[in-house]
């Protein structure tokens, strides 16, 4: 058994020893160094671009535009809408221009420093009020992205019949991924002629994919492969580097190198979305319900990105994870000068959590009720009807992560003045948005006697890996761990889908049993099972060719009706109930998240020590949402002036394991990877209203702003 | 990137001071944690001196009841250091709260004065320590009171060819002494608000009183007037009330009504209250 086992992970050792490589480890000195020049302005005409200076630079390779790129310059990874390279207009500071090519780092950069270009510049959309408003238009289809719809019964009767109504605004900003890694990658052309990418990202096929459109090539000459990866959250889904390096290796037919700094990657990377939020919740004396109103507007930057998926997501997730019979939402997305938002851990979902529990809490407090009470009155639980009226007919585990929580919740004692408690529920649908998201993979033997296991997984520090293998050796039957993994390379592999979403646990190790199951059907036959060496039946199946066993999965879902959002948009959810004790010091403002309670429905634990550290990552990031993060466009610049919690800001956290079996997925495996983030900051939140009378609705609750509450509170 | 630049490692003050009078734009390193900072951001010097190591730079003297500090010391050492901590407490904690391990196992007093950033952790305790700068050149040697070397945000009346040798701090023995600071999360953050304090007092008096401000003003500085006015004064609230209206007001009118006093004069209004009434 292998299952529910904490297995070291199979990348432990190469990153404790420092001997993994990550993708800037894999240059050499022969390498070209290519960076990017990147707009000055948030909203301009290009009218001039003299790049003579920097080809004069002794050591300059090559300086490319958007002319030089031979296939298609948009890009995208739900719609192509964005330029590798800007053409004649650019519609956010920093985004991409030339890409400057040279022999070292220090000539690259120095000769994109010289480039001179002149700008006019048009209307800076700040905002997205500005932008439903402005004649300028970002885009000619207009500044609206994305509107999206939840209509579940009728919200207006149920306002009519509750007992009382509660309405607020809530308000969120920028987060930067600040994963420890920055953008890079290699690129070179390999001896068949296919151009070679190996990059840090979280999808490889895609990337493959945007390369073969970029260059006008077909994708089965371009290689892409994972090199170690120092971290993703959502920002290494969109193309990055590689588009870039691609480009480089193709006009300059030499290997070439890539890597941001953090402060290129601070201004041209996905950020995510700041969200302003209308909640009108009402309930009964009871406790119970009774309607739910909610309109978000977004900025999601000029380009989509993931806006459109993080629009519906954040419209299907809006009521919470609790029972509600009358809702209606409208989800807005706009088009703004700002930075591109784009995906991450939890595409919205967080920014939600933070209005839902609040609510909630608001509810409870007007009737007189625990807030504990009010979540197990209202929780989803198997058989009932969530927002979008789907059927919870399997896992559903909210009532047992409120029970795990509940001896905590009750033995809560304040531990004097700005000492205060609060609770954070959420669910979390796995996988995309009712669309169809598969994955595949495939299973053969090496002449050896080992099963080889190819994937297309991108372990971004996740550990899926490990997962896919623990998940393999129980679907074999296997007593001992004799896999090979081949894996993150689009010339070994099948396409798995991104590693975002939560979704690489359930539905790659879903394709893993399917394909187990194959193998496993062949190995019956060959008698392995009653005792035959594996070894032997291989030396015996090298000799006609060793069979290829693939699998896939694709999770059952159906399409959201276009107007109402009503439907099946996910398989299964994971739910979660956060507890969290801070302290507040109301002379200066500072508060600290002191102890937390994680309770997670993840379905089964496959790695008990994964899921956990998905918990305390998930926990620390919910801490820097709730507490410090802003990226503020035009003024943040590097960590300098981005605040992120240091080991010295974390709370300790016990991590509860919760495991109501999803029979849809690996061994009852769901996902947990964003869910351990998202309900942390409104625990946050709630706790400081319950040490302090205040309630903070907009996030960072940075010292500054919850000093102001604060003060604000003392004169009323 | 850094632009290009030579280093030399002097190995005694004497050799520092050469290379100081010799070489055409010089600069004295020694943790480099502001200096290098500056240089990647375009700060460009011929040399860089390093003085990280020179002996005369790293000791610690008490002669005639005054506590003289080598500028090389590190954070890290003078947070944790005996005499310190029984002569000038508010400065040991405050050299412990600088930025993160890293950085307070490099920087050093000396840089952190030199730098004279508004937000210097260390400047608020040398000031209630009546601190006096020691600077020499190839050809002189001078004592500078601290107030009279800052001379605006990250500028000093330091000579280009000075060496900053030590500092010079009264030791409070007696005193209620303390460091309070405010920042944006809990380690590596530079201070929005830091005070220093030394109180006396006996039989429900204030019998002595140093205060200073740090991250508020252009310069980190000592309501003298508020300080004045506590001397030998009964301990009360009312008392505690004008004084903190009266460091409030200095504030003002040093630099006017600036949009982050929104936050800071309340937090301080707070943390004044907390050290004054003990």
């Amino acid at each position: 058994m292998f299952i529910g086992q904490d297995i070291t992970r199979v990348d432990a050792l190469d990153k404790v020893l420092g001997t993994a490589a990550f993708a800037h480890d894999l240059k050499n000195n022969t390498m070209l160094f290519a960076c990017v020049v990147r707009s000055s302005r948030p909203h301009a005409m290009i009218r001039k671009i003299d790049a003579s200076a920097a080809l004069a630079l002794d050591g300059v390779v090559k300086v490319l535009s958007h002319k030089d790129i031979p296939g298609e310059n948009l890009f995208g990874a739900i719609k192509k809408d964005q330029p590798f390279l800007a053409e004649g207009r650019v519609r956010y500071k920093g985004e991409a221009i030339l890409v400057v090519v040279g022999v070292t780092e220090e000539i690259a950069r120095k000769a994109s420093g010289l480039v001179e270009i002149e700008y006019e510049d048009l209307e800076y959309i700040s905002d997205p009020f500005l932008s439903m408003r402005s004649a300028i238009l970002i885009h000619d289809g207009g500044n609206l992205l994305s509107h999206r719809k939840v209509i579940k019964g009728d919200a207006g009767k149920g306002f009519e019949s509750s007992d009382v109504v509660v309405e607020n605004t809530y308000s969120t900003t920028w987060i930067d991924h600040a994963y420890m890694e920055t953008e890079a990658g290699i690129g070179y052309t390999d001896e068949r002629g296919h151009i070679v990418v190996a990059s840090s990202t979280q999808n490889i096929h895609y990337k493959m994919k945007e390369i073969a459109r970029l260059l006008a090539i077909p994708p089965e000459q371009v290689r892409v492969v994972q090199a170690t990866t120092g971290g993703g959250f959502g920002g290494k889904l969109d193309v990055t580097v590689e588009g870039y390096i691609a480009l480089a290796v193709y006009h300059t037919k030499r290997p070439v190198v890539m890597r941001y700094t953090r402060e290129e990657s601070f201004l041209g990377h996905t950020k995510r979305h700041p969200l302003y939020i209308e909640y009108k919740t009402g309930a009964g004396k009871d406790g119970n319900l009774t309607a739910v109103e909610v309109n978000i507007i977004g900025d999601t930057g000029p380009y989509i990105s993931y806006g459109e998926t993080v629009c519906l997501r954040a419209a299907v997730h809006a009521t919470g994870p609790y029972e509600v019979p009358n809702v209606l939402v409208n989800s807005r997305m706009f088009y703004t000068n700002n930075p591109v938002s784009g995906a991450m851990r939890g595409f919205g979902v967080p920014q939600l959590a933070l209005a839902h529990e609040s609510q909630l809490d608001e509810i409870a407090e007007r009737i007189g009720m625990d807030p504990l009470d009010i979540r197990m009155k209202n929780a989803l639980k198997r058989g009932s009807l969530t927002a979008t009226s789907q059927v919870l007919h399997h896992s559903a585990g909210l009532l047992e992560t409120l029970k795990g929580i509940e001896p905590f919740w009750r033995a809560r004692r304040k531990q004097g003045p700005g000492s205060g408690f609060g609770l954070g529920c959420m669910y979390y649908g796995i996988g995309n948005t009712g669309i169809s998201n598969p994955s595949s993979c495939y299973l053969t033997f090496t002449p050896e006697g080992r099963v080889e296991m190819h994937s297309g997984v991108c372990d971004i520090g996740q550990g899926s890996d490990t997962v896919l293998l623990q998940i393999l050796c129980d679907a074999l039957g296997m007593e001992e761990m004799g896999i090979d993994l081949v894996r993150g390379d689009t010339d070994t592999s099948l396409d798995a889908g991104s590693t975002s979403a939560s979704r690489q646990t359930y539905i790659s190790g879903m394709a893993v049993c399917n394909a187990a199951q194959k193998m496993r059907e062949y190995l019956e036959g060959q008698g392995y099972y009653s005792g035959k060496p594996l070894k032997d039946i291989c030396r015996e199946a090298a000799e006609k060719g060793l069979p290829v066993f693939k699998g896939h999965f694709d999770p059952p879902t159906t399409a959201p009706d276009p107007e109402t959002s009503q439907g099946a948009p996910y398989a299964t959810y994971a739910f979660a109930t956060h507890m969290t004790e801070v302290h507040v010091d109301e002379v200066t403002g500072v508060c600290k998240a002191v102890k937390v309670h994680a309770a997670h429905d993840v379905g089964r634990a496959i790695n008990v020590s994964n899921v956990k550290g998905q918990i305390y990552g998930g926990v620390a990031m919910g801490v820097g949402l709730a507490l410090m993060e802003e990226f503020i466009p035009g003024k943040t610049e590097s960590f300098d002036n981005y605040y992120l919690p240091t080991s010295m800001d974390m709370p300790e956290v016990e991590a509860i394991v919760v495991e109501d079996r999803e029979p849809t997925g690996p061994f009852g495996a769901k996902g947990v990877g964003e869910p351990a983030l998202i309900p942390q900051a409104a625990a946050i939140v709630n706790a400081i209203k319950d040490a302090t009378g205040v309630r903070m609705r907009q996030l960072p609750c940075d010292i500054e702003r919850l000093k102001l509450a604060l003060e604000k509170n003392k004169i009323k | 990137m850094l632009p290009k630049f030579a280093s030399v490692i002097a190995k005694t003050r004497e050799e520092a001071l050469s290379w100081l009078s010799s070489l055409e734009n010089p600069r004295i390193i020694a943790g480099g944690t502001d200096l290098m900072v500056k240089m990647r951001a375009g700060k460009q010097y011929s040399h860089v001196i390093d003085v990280a190591g020179v002996p005369e730079l790293l000791t610690m003297t008490e002669t005639d009841g005054r506590l003289s500090v080598g500028s090389a010391m590190t954070h890290a050492r003078l947070s944790t250091s005996e005499p310190i901590i029984r002569n000038a407490r508010s400065l040991a904690l405050a050299c412990g709260l600088v930025g993160s391990p890293q950085i307070r196992n490099m920087g050093t007093i000396g840089g952190n004065l030199a730098n004279a950033s508004p937000a210097a952790d260390s400047i608020p305790p040398l000031l209630i320590h009546d601190a006096v700068l020691v600077l020499e050149s190839k050809e002189t040697r001078r004592r500078v009171p601290l107030e009279e070397v800052i001379v605006a945000p990250y500028v000093t009346s330091i000579d280009r060819k000075e060496l900053l040798g030590s500092v010079e701090i009264n030791p409070l023995r007696g005193y209620r002494e303390g460091y309070r600071r405010v920042a944006k999360r809990a380690t590596w953050a530079i201070s929005r608000l830091g005070v220093a304090f030394a109180i006396k007092e006996d039989k429900g008096r204030f019998t002595d009183v140093k205060l200073a401000i740090g991250s508020c003003t252009p310069m980190p500085f000592r309501p003298k007037k508020v300080e004045d006015l506590l001397k030998g004064a009964e301990k009360n609230e009312a008392i505690i009330t004008e004084a903190i209206r009266m460091a409030l007001e200095e504030i003002k009118l040093i630099s006017g009504i600036r949009p982050s006093y929104a936050y800071k004069l309340p937090v301080l209004k707070g943390i004044l209250e907390e050290v004054l009434r003990g």
